[in-house]
């Protein structure tokens, strides 16, 4: 199963790598890891996407909890929060394949960010499966690239 | 008042008496200001032992202990004492010098990063970086320490903050408030509720008690517990100490190592309550089958311990103190009469198959008749290796304490807890080691000497590492691979060169005589008590 998780943590040094540190001595997975500053400027928050049987996601929770520079965790559940993701992706293309390519990027309101005779950088924001799915679709003609941010989540209550 | 006057006033508010350490330069304005201190200072002879000695004072005073040493390799060398203390959820207080802040991640001579290397062996750390910050940080410190699930700390403190001056006054605060720790300390209702439900309904019920009961200081109202309500009680190694032997209610030492009767105790059960305990592979080799046997309630003030191992039926998070307390008002009514009476026959039932040698002493006839002879309230510090086994199979707990590193296992232990368990207490203490570990700890036997304190050690001699030989020969077809110690050190002379009175026990015959003089000799005493090689634990 998958896990999310929202965790405020105390913005100083060394946080993140106690964090990442605890994923990787108990063997977790991280899929995706995102951080940045939340409007109080002594308070990060990092979004966690994880996966692993339910134990596994109860014990990353319990142990996120135990670190005294994490202030606060939430586990969300994909039915009740917004995740969403941002991913550069560049992608050749052809004459002739050009415009269905164009015509995907609009289908999935991608901005085209710059286009070189043989290829393009495409701007996605997306949940992390669309972007997923849109790698899948972009794959055929043929992918030079990719860098995704992670995704960021929030409970919609 | 400069930092390191601060740091040595913060430990004098904090009551600390005794600390143990090894200086160097990153650390010396802090020597400095512990000269006008009272505050005793032993010099051990390898930081290691800094931090055994502080886990033998903190298990003796339960509270935190302090150990000091420079930093690069003095800090380093302090890092398996750390990861034992960790391991065993013992309160301390590491203070670590440091180079000076603006020299800080160029590689200077003796800079070590002490937080990154020690991320994963304390509950927190600290790098001071103002000296002004420096009340706050030791005050949090003890309160991190000794709250919630108990560890050690580290305090790393750059040279340079050390001399710097205070800009004000030096106000050692009063509370501690720190947003991301709020240690649980009772019991959640509805979950006492179920676990109250849950004895009731029991009829075979059985508590096993770990370490966690006696760092808690729980042990006599979870005695009270198994005496009100009839419920037997196992313990884990760490939990050696929660009943005494001759307890009617006791039913031994569970796991691998343990009492059979143990185990077939907890097989039989039909509810099981474990109580500070991690269920860690040596305790319980196989927990899923377990679970699929007898309902289980986890008690444990860390609630990352419950279901790591074991999926509980009912977990109760909490201290074991408050638990317990409540546990004893609580509104239970059962009758296990049948149930003790068929652990009883079960444990007189049992025989034990193990065959020791006739040559030279029975180890385990060894540690019957030390614990039996000992104070009542003396102090055993059990090593690790075949030593520790025979201890705590054999060993008779009165009323004192059972001191080892169950979770960590390291080597060389027992000598420098026992010295700060000697400088906690008072007691009698006595120090059990192998011929392997001990010359894992044996310089501390100066520091023996420098404190003039009457510490009983025993090194438990076969000439080999004989928990490894007897794996070895078990597991590895007898090819006996870099096991063999041969016969050095020359104990007694080493007894010598440390002005400490020696003595042997070669035979069964020894356990009388001998032992009583060893044991009543006013003087720190060294004895090896000879034992055959081909004895096995199990």
């Amino acid at each position: 199963m998958k896990g999310i998780f929202s965790v405020l943590v105390e913005n100083k040094d060394g946080v993140l790598s106690q964090i990442a540190g605890l994923f990787a001595r108990r063997g977790y997975n991280i899929d995706s890891l995102a951080v940045g500053e939340t409007d109080h400027r002594d308070v990060s928050s990092m979004t966690i996407v994880s996966t692993g049987d339910q134990r596994t996601i109860d014990q990353i929770e319990k142990h996120l909890n135990k670190k005294l520079d994490v202030i606060k965790v939430r586990r969300l559940e994909e039915s009740t929060s917004v995740a969403l993701e941002m991913m550069l992706i560049k992608v050749s293309y052809l004459a002739t394949t050009r415009s269905s390519l164009i015509e995907l990027c609009n289908i999935y309101g991608a901005k085209i960010m710059g286009v070189t005779p043989k290829s393009m950088v495409i701007e996605v924001h997306a949940s992390p499966d669309e972007i997923s799915n849109f790698i899948e679709l972009v794959r055929p003609f043929g992918i030079l690239e990719v860098q995704r941010t992670g995704a960021i989540a929030m409970s919609k209550t | 008042m400069n930092g390191a006057q601060a740091m040595v006033k913060c430990l004098e508010a904090e009551g600390i008496r005794t600390i143990f350490g090894i200086p160097g330069v990153a650390i010396a304005p802090f020597y400095d200001a512990l000269y006008s201190s009272s505050i005793q200072h032993v010099l051990v002879r390898q930081e290691q032992a800094a931090g055994h000695a502080a886990s033998g004072y903190a298990r003796i005073s339960r509270k935190p202990a302090v150990c000091v040493t420079s930093s690069g390799p003095g800090a380093t060398n302090l890092i398996t004492a750390l990861a034992t203390a960790y391991a065993d959820s013992i309160p301390l207080i590491a203070i670590t010098g440091q180079v000076s802040s603006e020299l800080l991640g160029r590689d200077v001579f003796q800079e070590a990063d002490m937080r990154g290397a020690t991320e994963s062996f304390v509950k927190y750390s600290y790098l001071v970086k103002n000296a002004d910050d420096i009340p706050r940080i030791f005050r949090e410190a003890f309160y991190i320490a000794s709250t919630g699930r108990t560890g050690p700390v580290l305090i790393d403190i750059p040279c340079d903050v050390q001399k710097k001056e205070l800009s004000g006054a030096f106000v050692y605060p009063q509370t501690v408030n720190i947003r991301g720790y709020k240690p649980k300390v009772s019991g959640n209702n509805p979950q006492m509720a179920k676990v109250v439900a849950a004895i009731n309904r029991s009829k075979k019920p059985l508590i096993c008690a770990g370490g966690g009961v006696i760092l808690g200081s729980g042990e006599e109202l979870v005695r009270r517990f198994c005496e009100k309500n009839q419920i037997p009680l196992v313990n884990t190694m760490m939990g050696i100490g929660v009943m005494p032997k001759n307890h009617p209610l006791y039913f031994g030492m569970l796991g691998n190592n343990g009492k059979p009767y143990a185990n077939r105790a907890v097989a039989g059960s039909d509810l099981l309550i474990i109580v500070g305990a991690r269920v860690a592979d040596r305790a319980v080799p196989k927990p899923s089958a377990l679970e699929d046997q007898v309902s289980i309630i986890h008690i444990d003030i860390d609630s990352a311990e419950i279901g790591k191992n074991l999926g509980p039926t009912i977990p109760l998070v909490g201290d074991v103190k408050n638990i317990f307390s409540a546990l004893l008002e609580a509104d239970i009514h059962i009758n296990t009469d049948s149930w003790i009476e068929q652990l009883r026959e079960i444990k007189a039932g049992t025989v034990d198959h193990r065959v020791f040698s006739d040559r030279l002493v029975n180890p385990m006839l060894f540690v019957q008749a030390l614990s039996e002879k000992m104070d009542d309230d003396a102090i055993y510090v059990a090593d690790v290796g075949q030593n520790q086994l025979w201890s705590a199979d054999n060993y008779i707990m009165k009323n004192g304490r059972f001191l080892t590193t169950g979770g960590m296992g390291t080597m060389g232990y027992s000598i420098p807890a026992a010295i700060g368990a000697r400088l906690a207490s008072g007691k009698q203490v006595v120090a059990v080691c192998g011929d392997g570990a001990f010359q894992m700890s044996m310089f501390e036997l100066a520091t023996i000497a420098d404190l003039q304190i009457p510490l009983k050690i025993i090194v438990v001699k076969n000439r080999y590492l004989g928990l490894v030989r007897e794996h070895q020969e078990k597991v590895y077809d007898r090819r006996y691979s870099g096991v063999e110690l041969h016969d050095y050190p020359k104990h007694s002379k080493l007894a010598e060169a440390y002005d400490m009175h020696y003595y042997e026990m070669n035979s069964n015959e020894d356990l009388n005589g001998t032992l009583d003089e060893f044991l009543a000799d006013p003087k720190a005493s060294l004895m090896v008590c000879s034992v055959d090689s081909a004895n096995n634990t199990i």
